[in-house]
């Protein structure tokens, strides 16, 4: 079975907490004098639903300037930026300070906001210049603060790994402790210097964690100093204009990358050709009973997700190309077998909340009638976001038509694009599908 | 000469309950004793009715003084005297009377013939329906066939004929007197062979024509074919009555079509419209020439705008408080 990337995003809701205790990890003596300096630059931002004055999540932030700016995960923040009527915002800071907090800025590509706090002349952090260089060493000391399950403030050793290889979104590997609660704190080299912000763990690896690059922190915090958001402000369109402007930059990229053609069976068809996909094969052949069609199946990934709302995470690309073949089934069978695997997606009724009904369009085409491309069955389906405008799910699969015992299956399921990049991807994809011979 | 009068007591169908020879030119009708006709229902009066001939020969009702009268069906008239033929019904309290003399002519006798037995045709349908159910489930069959799952449909099929017939045969049993069986489960297989043939041919034909309206209104076909059903097996208990029975048929069917679009209707706003044919066929089936790629996508971006509107239609999120600008 194909190892499953997941994310866990490392936003704390209470309810849901795991109290797994880890073993402590020995602190040295950097770790104790860093700690010492950091204690009144570390925040706990806590997300209160108003009518109840109770914390409903919790996350970590950091000052950055004197008159008290800081910095945190954007999915932290992300219930009173969405719904700012049920939810505010709060901080403690070690001494026990608490006040409200006012959201300025959010980069959500990134994952990162900004907000204000209610008092000034606060000791802050400062970024590391070498971070936004690159100049790191793999191997070098990095220490991860934060406040994991309410527990109080930890600091954790850990190291620097350089970036994410493969990944669309630029992400420090940090070799680390991250647990739920350490979101939006900072990690620090040992002269106390912003290298990153904590965002994320992988799910099933072990001390296998990530950061957002101190950069986009220090750009952002720039942002937030000279166009502040104004009170009142609608973080929906701020979002929905920000979700715009990074799939155009991703499909960009993805086509700029090129792709490169794929062999299954008889056919040709394409995949990316840009790192950040993520490929995986699976085969039905050593199934028991013994399989009476062949699958054989290839699901690329983007891994480009952008996280917007706890039930809303978007942004990737995921192309499946499977070739079946009919062993012991009749032409009838094998297309029964076939419409299974070729059907669209069904959503739910649940998720009205950020989507339109889906709407499906099937037709049976011909991309070129000179005798190398096989005939398809496509079938477009998709669901506009509600509140995004200019924003779609689609989901297009395209099925040849040429034999009835053997059948090339393409679908490309698009998160969070728009309409055009969405039309021009899959005429790529479809104009792609041919015979070898 | 003796003068005979027949006089026909009618039960609540009029069908005939008791019939009385009277050999008498007048014959008298009441609860009482004294009568010639004597009628046990507490409505009619001591003497209520008078029969005989008026001036001109004919026969004739007089009512002789009752409380709550004499009425002529059809049409209910409440009448002093009236003259009647063979076929007017007389109503007394809650008594229906006929009254004929020996010159009433009757129909010709009915041919008799040996009916032609229903179950060979009765046989011969279900054998097809579940020829049909059995070969399309095998050429759907993606796994091992299992006994188990071919064994199903002919139960299925006689458990539903059998209990959907039973109740017509009890219905017919006590309106029409005779159960009918062997026609009513004739009436209920053909219904389901016609429906069984339509859903072949709506995945037939919407695969090889792109024709997948014949699958979205297959509920359409289901409730007509129940509606038709429904009126061979009133007609079965009787012949009469068949503008009222259509009319309850027809109104089954406005109701069932209705129910059942609103609620198609409900959910496509729910979770979408898939619009999609639900199986593919070889595509040796195909009979339609495919369509051009600009076509498709063509058709691709008019579903952007029904997309626009529906996110246009239908309200923002709870959480979309604050308007920009």
């Amino acid at each position: 079975m194909a190892l499953k990337p997941l994310f866990l995003l490392i936003a704390l809701l209470l309810s849901g907490a795991a109290f797994a205790q880890s073993p402590e990890a020995p602190i040295s003596s950097t770790a104790e004098r860093l700690y010492a300096t950091a204690r009144p630059r570390l925040l706990q931002i806590r997300t209160l639903v108003s009518a109840a004055g109770r914390q409903s999540s919790l996350g970590s932030g950091f000052l950055v300037s004197a008159d008290g700016l800081a910095v945190t995960n954007y999915h932290v923040v992300s219930h009173a930026a969405l719904e700012p009527k049920t939810y505010r915002l709060e901080y403690a800071a070690a001494d026990g300070a608490r006040g409200a907090l006012t959201l300025l800025a959010i980069d959500l590509a990134n994952d990162l906001a900004v907000v204000r706090l209610d008092r000034s002349d606060v000791p802050f952090f400062a970024f590391d210049p070498r971070a936004a260089g690159g100049e790191l060493a793999k191997g070098e000391r990095l220490y991860s603060m934060g406040n994991p399950l309410d527990l109080g403030f930890t600091i954790v050793e850990g190291t620097y790994n350089g970036l994410v290889e493969r990944s669309y979104n630029e992400r420090i590997h940090f070799t680390g402790a991250l647990n739920p609660g350490m979101s939006g704190g900072p990690a620090v080299s040992a002269e106390g210097a912003i290298i990153g912000v904590n965002v994320a763990k992988q799910f099933g690896g072990d001390l296998v964690s990530f950061l957002v690059p101190g950069r986009f922190a220090a750009t952002l915090v720039r942002r937030a100093q000279e166009h502040p958001a104004p009170a009142g402000m609608d973080w929906h369109a701020e979002i929905g204009a920000q979700l715009a402007h990074w799939q155009a930059g991703l499909y960009e990229a993805t086509s700029g990358r090129g792709f490169r053609p794929v062999a299954l069976g008889p056919y040709e068809t394409v995949e990316s050709a840009a790192p950040w996909f993520n490929c995986w094969a699976h085969t039905n052949a050593g199934q028991v009973p013994k399989p009476r069609a062949s699958a054989d199946i290839t699901t690329c990934n983007s891994e480009t997700r952008v996280f917007v709302a706890d039930d809303l995470v978007t942004g990737n690309i995921r192309l499946v190309n499977a070739y079946f073949r009919a062993l012991e089934l009749n032409q009838f069978q094998f297309a029964a077998f076939v419409s299974q695997q070729s059907q669209p997606p069904w959503p739910g009724s649940g998720d009205k909340k950020w989507r339109t009904p889906q709407r499906c369009h099937e037709d049976f085409l011909a991309t070129a009638a000179d005798g190398k491309h096989p005939a398809l069955r496509a079938v477009w389906c998709a669901r506009a976001y509600r509140e995004f405008a200019g924003l779609y799910d689609v989901t297009v699969t395209a099925l040849t038509q040429d034999s009835g015992r053997e059948a090339l299956v393409s679908r490309l399921s698009l998160q969070g694009t728009s309409y055009d990049n969405a039309v021009s991807i899959a005429k790529h994809f479809l104009e792609a599908v041919q015979w070898t011979k | 000469m003796d003068e005979v009068i027949w006089i026909e007591v009618l039960g609540r169908h009029r069908e005939v309950a008791a019939r009385h020879r009277v050999g008498a030119s007048e014959v008298r009708i009441g609860r009482g004793y004294d009568n010639d006709v004597v009628i046990d229902d507490p409505y009619v009066a001591a003497q209520h009715l008078v029969i005989r001939r008026d001036e001109a020969g004919a026969l004739a009702a007089y009512d002789i003084g009752s409380a709550n009268g004499t009425f002529v069906e059809p049409g209910g008239r409440r009448v002093e005297t009236v003259v009647l033929d063979g076929d007017s019904v007389l109503r007394i309290g809650h008594t229906q009377l006929r009254v004929r003399d020996p010159r009433y002519s009757v129909a010709r006798e009915r041919a008799s013939e040996r009916p032609r037995p229903v179950w060979p045709s009765a046989v011969a349908l279900a054998v097809a329906i579940i020829a049909i159910e059995l070969v399309s489930l095998w050429l759907k069959e993606t796994d091992e066939a299992k006994f188990s799952r071919y064994l199903q449909p002919p139960v299925i099929l006689a458990g539903v004929v059998l209990s959907w017939t039973a109740v017509w045969a009890i219905l017919s049993r006590i309106f029409a007197g005779q159960a009918r069986f062997e026609r009513n489960v004739r009436i209920a297989l053909v219904g389901m062979l016609a429906y069984s043939l339509y859903n072949e041919a709506a995945e037939y034909l919407g695969f090889a024509l792109t024709w997948r309206a014949l699958a979205a209104y297959e509920y359409v076909a289901f409730w007509c074919l129940l509606a038709a059903i429904c009126f061979f097996h009133l007609r079965e208990i009787g012949p009469t009555h068949l503008r009222l029975k259509g009319g309850a048929v027809a109104a089954l069917l406005v109701v069932g079509v209705g129910m059942q679009t609103l609620s198609q209707s409900e959910l496509r706003t729910d979770v979408g419209q898939m619009n999609v044919s639900r199986r593919v066929l070889p595509p040796m089936l195909r009979l339609a020439p495919v369509s051009e790629e600009g076509r498709f996508f063509a058709d691709v971006e008019r579903l952007r705008d029904k997309l626009d509107h529906d996110r246009a239609e239908t309200p923002t999120g709870a959480s979309a408080g604050d308007t920009g600008d």
